[in-house]
């Protein structure tokens, strides 16, 4: 009976040691920070669609910004046996841990969109270039508002780099326009709904507002909707940052005055993409590369379309 | 007698060995280079000093640039522009002459000898053409994003404390004016109507 089960045992490792080095189909997990937000629906359904259409299979994990979770979908990624991972992080200190287990694993990540602030745990790290994108549009920000004017600042989650990089791409040049005064800055995670609630909180105590910086359309979307709610839509000019498809449209309209277009095709289908030259033999790639923004107006908004160029 | 002594012998070779692996020593030289912090600013000034102003001569003028972009862009983007990001955005890094025909708040507008009408910013020189259009700043070499973004913070910052101020103080209409800098195209919706040029080096010839 002993015996039995040390060959069965046996077995099953040589099975796993298959799936995971070669011999059978190779597989791509895809786990992303949420599912709750169309923008990140869009990266991760790319992404999967990449590595399916370069003959891998692929699964989408979603780990609903919660770090622990997203911890259990590495274990459950490691353990299934996939090849690789195309990660979208929850949090860039509270990811390293996961990143490295599945190095020790043997099982490269690519990360995509976010940062983890650790230069050697994933294999590389395709990201949008957050600040550049925000310093141009800080540039159209000050000229949109003559210099002068109150304003409001809605943050991502605190603890993700993109949140800082582009805040600080933004304050990087309104800050030398003193004529600009930010009367508040507070964080709505990302979420639609939240900056909604943050921005109606913020206009009791700061009705007489000229803008909204807001580090993501989700937001800027809710500010927009609380705006409208407080009869000030007309007046306050939103600006938000990625692209996503209801903000396209009400710049379109002339509801938002601007956004920063992020290219969520380009960075999950280079994961993809690299993840695939990887399982080839490939080992040199960049520890990190930057997918420029592009700043979307009134102007060039027939250019683009929601998530990308036409 | 000789159990104690033993019990002894073993208990001091334990203390030793923890307090042998307690402690360490390192050069204090050593120390110090570890937790040296990248400084943007000094960085940033040998990069106009050293990289920058002494490859003025060598690089192309915004006349021949812009001509080879009207009849060959593909060929011309890959052979000039630099980028660190992957995407439309790029940037050349030029020299070139004009004579000033207007200025406002941001820009100073000057016809080139070939006659094309562009701008020199005056007002906002801010992200990263000046950082990347000679493609020689590598960004793994930099542990972070931030240190990367604060090269192109304070190289901006010169410009604007020490290049800007005795150009925008002294210059008019008419003024023949030499410059050096930088601009940015977008490879895809290529638009050469209105380039603008962020200088890192301005001379008005009188």
């Amino acid at each position: 009976m002993k015996r039995l089960g040390i060959i069965f045992l046996l077995l099953l490792t040589i099975t796993a040691c298959k799936d995971r080095n070669g011999g059978s189909r190779k597989k791509m997990a895809v786990i992303v920070s949420t599912l709750n937000n169309p923008w990140f629906v869009f990266l991760a359904q790319t992404a999967a669609a990449q590595a399916e259409s370069l003959g891998y299979d692929a699964k989408i994990f979603d780990s609903q910004n919660n770090t622990a979770l997203e911890s259990d979908n590495f274990d459950n990624a490691i353990a299934s046996g996939y090849n690789a991972i195309l990660f979208n992080p929850t949090d860039a200190n509270g990811s390293v841990a996961n990143v490295v287990k599945a190095k020790k694993a043997g099982v490269p990540v690519f990360c995509m969109d976010r940062e983890v602030n650790s230069p050697n745990a994933a294999t590389s790290q395709i990201l949008s270039d957050s600040y550049s994108g925000c310093v141009d549009l800080a540039k159209y920000f000050v000229q949109t508002l003559h210099k002068k004017g109150n304003y409001v600042e809605i943050l991502g989650i605190v603890a993700d780099n993109n949140t800082w990089n582009r805040s600080k791409g933004f304050h990087s040049l309104v800050d030398y326009y003193p004529g600009l005064k930010m009367v508040a800055q507070q964080s709505a995670d990302f979420d639609r709904n939240k900056a909604m609630e943050v921005m109606e909180s913020i206009l009791q105590a700061h009705p007489d507002i000229d803008a909204v910086f807001c580090g993501n359309d989700a937001m800027a979307s809710g500010a927009y909707q609380a705006l409208v709610g407080a009869g000030k839509a007309e007046h306050v000019k939103v600006f938000g940052f990625d692209g996503a498809s209801d903000v396209i449209e009400a710049i379109k309209d002339k509801k938002i005055s601007a956004t920063c277009m992020q290219f969520p095709k380009v960075m999950a289908q280079t994961a993809a993409n690299y993840a695939d030259e990887y399982f080839k033999g490939k080992r040199d790639f960049p520890r990190k590369i930057q997918v420029a923004a592009e700043l979307v107006t009134n102007n060039n908004i027939g250019d683009y379309i929601a998530f990308g160029k036409k | 007698m000789a159990k104690k002594l033993v019990k002894y012998a073993v208990v001091t070779i334990i203390c030793l060995l923890l307090a042998y692996n307690s402690v360490y020593f390192k050069k204090l030289s050593d120390v110090n280079a570890a937790n040296k912090s990248f400084n943007a600013t000094e960085y940033a000034q040998n990069y106009l000093d050293q990289k920058l102003i002494p490859s003025i001569g060598k690089m192309p003028s915004t006349d021949t640039l812009l001509n080879l972009i009207k009849t060959n862009p593909s060929a011309t983007f890959d052979k000039f522009s630099h980028a660190m990001d992957i995407g439309n955005i790029r940037y050349f890094i030029t020299k070139g002459s004009g004579i000033i025909t207007g200025l406002d708040e941001a820009d100073v507008y000057i016809t080139t000898p070939a006659h094309q009408n562009i701008r020199i910013a005056t007002e906002y020189v801010f992200g990263n053409a000046l950082r990347d259009a000679p493609g020689i700043i590598n960004i793994n070499d930099f542990t972070n994003s931030g240190d990367l973004n604060n090269v192109s913070s304070e190289l901006n910052k010169i410009i604007r404390s020490k290049v800007l101020p005795p150009f925008k103080s002294s210059v008019k209409k008419g003024d023949q004016i030499e410059y050096a800098g930088a601009f940015e195209l977008n490879r895809q919706h290529l638009n050469t109507d209105s380039v603008e040029v962020i200088p890192f080096y301005l001379k008005i010839k009188r």
